[in-house]
């Protein structure tokens, strides 16, 4: 079957400065050619990219860890003070600012009284999304279809 | 007196422009200026490329103005002198040739594409290939289109230098196209580096219609919700090393692909170094443009009506959108081998991004995972396999001049 189809292509290619063989080989060492260049960068790129990971790991473990005593060691200075949520207090998470949770009970006061309804806000919490608003804004915008 | 009057009127006419319509032959100017004023309705109302597309309308303009005498395609003829049967007479064209014959002289001696390069280098971020080196795979699958196309115009009896010439499009990197098809094309042949640079800019231009039906048919609803994390952060020396890497290990391998590879890579290098900022500026805008206008009205000057009018013309148009199609294929397919075997982690979407119309065919990657993920970034993950496309048909280049040139 091979046979037959080279031998229609050389018939093809008869009168031409060039035989079926050449085309063949142009293909195949051209296809090999470029994905063993590329395979090579892969490798390369793979394995100082790996290098580069792993000291900037380290960097960041050794970061975190100094962090993580500081806060230890000023969490046995501090007197430990622990204050009850009422019952009808909002669960907010750590890190957000009362300022913060007064703004979006404003913003969602004010969305909802238009319906007449009374909101109560019964949690804030940070939202699982990968990429931050601001970025995920940006990227729609970049990306809007042509 | 009005005899005489009028004989003065009749020569002036007959040595004016309108006369050449009216010689043998002169009907296809017509035909080429009416084709000039769509591509120029294509680059202005549709926004097809328009940054290439309207400086090489208005050169196809310029060329086929019968007495303009701005470009002149018998200076280009190859002579023989002794051994070499290439030669051109660059001191007769300077002497008597027009503007654009003298601009036409940095692509015949392939000075346009490596300063294009330069450019492309300088406004390229090549962090999503670092954060994820795979993308270089599915650059280097998209390039099967090239020599799969070689094979096609092979067997429909082509000459080797028009084979590699016409395969390079599926590459869909128009200064590559022009690269290739300017060292391998002679007078022997019967297609010219200006039907080539059109039809690949045609083709990158269409790209967001060319692709989508392709990666629809070969991809499941499934597979396009794929939806990918986010890329890790790339450090500046890791992004300063990538460059200098990429240039010796492909120069040292492929050495014809040094000029367009290592000015990628220097253009890059200049932009991620930071302390070359004026001469990266330079380089992105002020070169790119003027390289651009150069390249672009000289391109559009090479394509007279003798050289476009022709069946061989036809054959470049049907082979470069077969090439393209199959370039943007075997990215798809290799993309959806990967998808397998990370166990669903590869969007085989970003595979068609692997031809190198920056950052075109990226978007089209974006826009078709969009399409059933709303929520879907694609764009950086697309980014990769085009940006490794760029180096992928720049290595590919190089392959078919070494190869077909000898």
């Amino acid at each position: 079957m091979q046979d037959i189809a080279v031998q229609m292509l050389a018939s093809k290619l008869s009168g031409h400065d060039y035989t079926a063989t050449d085309i063949a080989s142009v293909v195949i060492t051209g296809m090999s050619v470029v994905f063993i260049g590329l395979i090579l960068l892969v490798l390369f790129v793979s394995i100082y990219g790996t290098a580069f990971k792993r000291k900037n790991e380290k960097k960041k473990a050794k970061l975190e860890a100094e962090k993580a005593a500081a806060k230890a060691a000023q969490q046995t200075a501090a007197p430990v003070q622990k204050i009850e949520a009422k019952q009808n207090e909002p669960v907010i998470e750590d890190g957000i600012d009362d300022e913060i949770v007064a703004v979006i009970a404003a913003a969602v006061t004010a969305m909802c009284s238009k319906n007449g309804k009374k909101p109560v806000i019964k949690s804030v919490r940070r939202s699982v999304a990968q990429r931050d608003p601001w970025a995920a804004a940006g990227l729609a915008d970049n990306t809007r279809p042509f | 007196m009005l005899d005489q009057f009028l004989s003065t009127i009749a020569d002036l006419a007959k040595a004016s422009g309108v006369a050449g319509f009216f010689v043998d032959g002169g009907w296809k100017n017509i035909v080429m200026i009416l084709i000039s004023f769509l591509f120029m309705y294509l680059a202005i109302a549709k926004g097809f490329e328009p940054l290439l597309l309207l400086p090489i309308s208005f050169g196809m303009l310029l060329t086929n103005l019968p007495g303009a005498d701005m470009y002149h395609s018998e200076f280009w003829v190859y002579q023989t002198v002794g051994d070499n049967d290439h030669y051109i007479d660059y001191g007769n064209i300077l002497q008597h040739g027009g503007l654009l014959d003298i601009l036409y002289m940095g692509v015949k001696l392939q000075i346009y594409p490596p300063l294009i390069f330069l450019g492309i280098g300088a406004m390229t971020d090549f962090g999503p290939l670092i954060a994820n080196p795979k993308s270089f795979l599915l650059g280097a699958a998209a390039q099967g289109g090239i020599f799969f196309t070689f094979l096609g115009a092979a067997i429909l009896g082509m000459s080797a230098a028009e084979c590699g010439s016409i395969a390079i499009i599926g590459g869909a990197d128009g200064p590559t196209s022009i690269y290739v098809s300017s060292k391998l094309l002679s007078n022997s042949d019967s297609i010219g580096v200006g039907t080539i640079a059109l039809a690949a800019y045609t083709y990158m231009a269409l790209v967001p219609i060319i692709q989508p039906p392709i990666m629809r048919a070969l991809t499941t609803k499934k597979e396009r919700s794929i939806v990918m994390g986010q890329l890790r952060p790339v450090s500046k020396v890791e992004k300063l090393i990538f460059p200098i890497l990429v240039t010796v290990v492909i120069a040292l391998m492929i050495p014809s692909a040094a000029p367009l590879v290592g000015m990628l890579m220097m253009g890059n290098l200049l932009k991620e170094s930071g302390v070359c900022d004026r001469i990266a500026k330079t380089a992105q805008n002020e070169l790119m443009n003027i390289i651009t206008i150069f390249l672009g009205v000289t391109v559009g000057a090479t394509t007279t009506a003798k050289t476009i009018m022709t069946l061989s013309f036809a054959k470049v148009i049907i082979l470069g959108v077969i090439a393209f199609s199959i370039g943007t294929a075997c990215g798809i397919l290799l993309g959806k081998l990967m998808c397998v075997l990370t166990h669903g982690k590869v969007n085989p979407l970003i595979g068609s991004a692997g031809v190198s119309a920056v950052p075109m065919a990226a978007r089209v990657s974006q826009k078709v995972g969009q399409e059933e993920v709303p929520t879907n970034y694609l764009l950086m993950h697309a980014m990769g396999p085009n940006v490794a496309g760029v180096i992928g048909s720049a290595v590919a280049a190089g392959v078919l001049l070494s190869i077909v040139a000898h």
